[in-house]
């Protein structure tokens, strides 16, 4: 049984060199990985790729990629958009902008309630900590921190079987970031969904995920246990290892 | 996407964005380019009246045919070209000596300067424009210089906004506050940063309103208040072709079609200059 | 609300103030005297103190402020003096043609507005050919001169097929050509408007979220993106009901439509100042009216903007 599945899979724009090549791992239900790399090494565009979110020119150019068992390389809209939610869901980088303006959180959580089939919102926004009040609020009027739980309550709502979490913590302080890793923690636990934990921040990824896949210059460079990076023949998986470890070291 | 889907033109590696500021561009080329060899045609000339050859259908003589004084509106059309395309571009640079400081001055003032200057370019805009020019015209006395002013007087207002929106938020970028920060004096920032950053939108807007004011000034001259009789101009062509409009409709399709031609050129640069400047590409769903 | 409507109106007089002056200034500054020119389209040859006269009936020997401000004073009591022409009172006379002008323009922008959000959303919504097709229909009805289009339609609906009347009596069924021509050009022009925005918000963050939920095009455009652009929406209508009434003099021209358009016509071959002078500030309060209606929308439609309003 697999949950996500990429075989070979290379992005990019027609007629121009790929951006991202011969991409391939596979996760089963339940089972967390971080991706890691550093800043353009194609994380963000992996994770657009896994929700059919890639913004033309850009296309996948080869390879596979199955989600649920299903293969989406070449798949209609239609095909994309039943996918979406409950299949694949994805958190994004700036939870800041993430969110409909004009329209209450409440409202935006029952659109993913009825996309589930019904679901249970004040369980889900208890699992995230947040109060009911703020059903009735705008996104303005909530704090960085609250937006991505927000995000996390509806992915907890959507209980798709595979849960991209792109750069969830980016731009927030350290105390929110534990509160929201704790909360993506709950969500997968609830829901047995398949995590893609996507960030730049070994730390980070190492208290949510045991194993860890390297990104370097489009190519997947690393697959192995998160707290064996600094073995890997793969320099780029030893020189993240390196500077993590040297952040940590008592100044 | 699938080949297939894809319109054909993108399939042949033209962006629909190219395709239409090629098209744009070789219209006014066009009309320049008849414009100058127009003297080398063996035309009549423009005000040469021919009574026996009323309202006559296009023939050899006349290829478009010719008015209710026997003038051959071929001869017209092309003497027209330099008076309807001019009145439009003059009135656009006029709205641009206007705008461009007004504007600009009002977006590097800021505080109540800016407040002032914007309530002044408020009450003009209360106004809706036509409306505005009409009564200028009304006024100052018909004639095409008048109904140049007009539609000056009642465009600018808008164009003044724009440009000051531009210069704000090219002020915004980080570069120009630490071109002002490492000390650059005023003029260095505005001329070296501020005015390349405003170019190419102001480029989308001139061409816009250019297409706009061709429209309002052809038709002042349609409602005879614009350019007046003799003077060959487009929409003032079809006003006198008016009373013939049963038994000579001739006289009705080719000055239509050029004001229609010149106006479709200009909105085609402006729609695909900003097509090409907008780097942005929707999600798709 | 109320007290929010009555701060917006509030705010709104220094702009008032200014379109009076301007309305009142541009009369005073214009070339020609309208008193000489009267006393000629009485067909008199001024004596001295005919003019002497006259010009103390008008009130033109008093210095320019104090006459700008007998003016507004009789202005708020909808006096804005008589025709030269007739030598009726200019209200009355415009109130006479305003109807069929506000029946045409508020009938063309339904039918804009209509044609707009077809236009806008098939180029949104439909396939790359489709859409293309689209907006290349868009840019040709932007670029028709609404003159010329309004003798093609008579030459092929009242000539060829016989199917309207021309001279009409300003019935309903005489208004379809006279707005159909009116709403074509403004309708393409919002519909380029639509389109514009609408890609835009696509770009945004928003509209990802909404289609990593799983929603179709239908329900984010609806729930998603019309929330936020109902309020630029709305200018943009105002906006083209100002264009829609200038635009109206052309059409009404051409069809024969009893409107002001007529009237300004004839006061402009006239020089008839006071006539136009009205029309200006009639014209002018329509569109003011319709903009300040726009500019609560806007506020209304953004809940940042809604909130400062309730705590204030």
């Amino acid at each position: 049984m697999v949950a996500l599945s990429l075989q070979n899979l290379s992005i990019g724009a027609p007629g121009a060199p790929p951006l991202l090549t011969g991409m391939g791992f596979t996760l089963a239900p339940g089972e967390r990985a971080g991706l890691i790399g550093q800043s353009g090494s194609g994380k963000s565009l992996t994770a657009a790729a896994l929700c059919g979110l890639l913004r033309p020119p850009l296309a996948i150019t080869g390879g596979s990629l199955d989600l649920d068992g299903g293969a989406m390389t070449g798949a209609t809209p239609d095909a994309w958009r039943r996918a979406r939610g409950t299949t694949v869901f994805q958190i994004f980088q700036s939870p800041s902008t993430a969110l409909t303006p004009a329209r209450r959180i409440g409202v935006q959580l029952e659109e993913a309630a009825r996309r589930a089939g019904g679901a249970d919102i004040p369980a889900a926004l208890d699992a995230v900590s947040l109060g009911r009040p703020i059903l009735q609020h705008f996104p303005y009027q909530l704090s960085g921190g609250m937006k991505q739980r927000v995000l996390i309550a509806m992915a907890l709502i959507l209980r798709p079987k595979i849960l991209i979490a792109d750069e969830p913590t980016t731009g927030l302080d350290v105390l929110t970031e534990r509160d929201t890793l704790a909360a993506i923690d709950r969500m997968v636990e609830a829901t047995g969904a398949a995590l893609l934990f996507i960030s730049h921040d070994l730390r980070a990824l190492r208290s949510i995920a045991s194993r860890a896949l390297v990104l370097e210059g489009g190519r997947l460079v690393e697959d192995c246990r998160a707290d064996a990076l600094h073995r890997s023949t793969a320099p780029a998986a030893r020189a993240l290892a390196r500077a993590a470890a040297a952040l940590h070291a008592p100044c | 996407m699938p080949d297939a889907l894809r319109p054909p033109l993108t399939r042949l590696g033209i962006a629909p964005g190219r395709l239409g500021l090629g098209l744009g561009l070789a219209i006014l080329l066009l009309f320049s380019g008849i414009w100058a060899i127009s003297g080398r045609l063996d035309l009549p000339a423009p005000e040469a009246m021919d009574l026996l050859a009323r309202l006559a259908p296009p023939s050899a003589t006349h290829p478009l045919g010719t008015d209710h004084l026997g003038r051959d509106l071929a001869a017209r059309i092309l003497a027209a070209i330099p008076v309807s395309l001019g009145a439009a571009l003059a009135a656009m640079a006029a709205i641009l000596v206007i705008a461009l400081p007004f504007g600009a001055v009002a977006a590097l003032a800021g505080g109540r300067v800016d407040m002032v200057m914007m309530r002044l370019a408020d009450c003009v805009m209360a106004f809706p424009t036509l409306v505005l020019a009409l009564a200028v015209i009304g006024f100052l006395g018909a004639s095409l210089e008048a109904s140049i002013i007009g539609v000056v007087v009642a465009w600018w207002p808008s164009n003044a906004r724009l440009v000051r929106a531009l210069v704000m938020s090219a002020q915004e970028r980080d570069f120009v506050r630490a071109a002002r920060l490492s000390g650059a004096s005023r003029a260095r920032v505005v001329l070296r940063h501020i005015l390349p950053q405003i170019l190419p939108p102001l480029a989308v807007l001139v061409s816009l309103e250019t297409a706009s004011i061709l429209l309002a000034l052809s038709a002042l001259s349609f409602l005879g208040i614009g350019a007046q009789p003799p003077t060959p101009e487009w929409g003032a062509m079809l006003n006198e072709a008016r009373p013939f409009f049963a038994e000579a409709p001739h006289m009705l399709l080719a000055p239509g079609l050029a004001v229609l031609i010149a106006v479709i050129a200009f909105n085609l640069i402006g729609e695909a200059l900003r097509d090409l400047l907008d780097k942005r590409e929707p999600y798709r769903w | 609300m109320l007290r929010f409507l009555l701060i917006r109106l509030i705010a709104t007089l220094p702009t008032l103030l200014g379109m009076s002056f301007l309305a009142f200034a541009i009369v005073a500054i214009a070339p020609g005297d309208p008193v000489m020119m009267e006393l000629r389209a009485m067909g008199v040859v001024p004596k001295p103190e005919d003019i002497a006269a006259i010009k103390a009936e008008y009130g033109v020997d008093r210095p320019f402020l104090a006459r700008y401000v007998a003016w507004l004073g009789r202005a708020v009591q909808f006096d804005l003096g008589r025709s030269v022409a007739t030598g009726r009172a200019v209200t009355s006379e415009l109130a006479l043609y305003l109807p069929a002008t506000l029946a045409l323009s508020v009938s063309a922008l339904i039918g804009a507005v209509s044609i707009s959000l077809g236009l806008g959303l098939i180029a949104v919504m439909a396939g790359p050919a489709v859409s293309a097709a689209t907006r290349a229909l868009t840019v040709l009805l932007v670029s028709i001169p609404s003159f010329w289009l309004a003798l093609l339609l008579i030459h092929a609906f009242v000539l060829e097929l016989g199917w309207v009347r021309l001279i009409g009596d300003g019935s309903l069924p005489d208004l379809i050509l006279p707005a159909l021509t009116l709403s074509l050009g403004a309708g393409a022009t919002l519909g380029r408007f639509v389109y514009e925005r609408v890609r835009a918000e696509r770009c945004e963050d928003y509209v990802r979220l909404a289609i990593a939920k799983g929603l179709g095009p239908m329900r984010i455009l609806l729930a998603h993106i019309a929330p936020r652009i109902i309020g630029p929406l709305a200018t943009a209508w105002a906006n083209t009901l100002g264009a829609l009434l200038g635009g109206a003099v052309i059409v009404e021209s051409v069809f024969g439509w009893p409107g002001l358009g007529q009237l300004i016509l004839q006061a402009i071959g006239q020089r008839d100042f006071p006539v136009i002078q009205g029309y200006l500030v009639f014209m002018g309060l329509i569109f003011f009216a319709t903009s300040l209606a726009a500019d609560i929308v806007v506020v209304l439609s953004d809940p940042q903007l809604r909130r400062r309003l309730s705590d204030a």
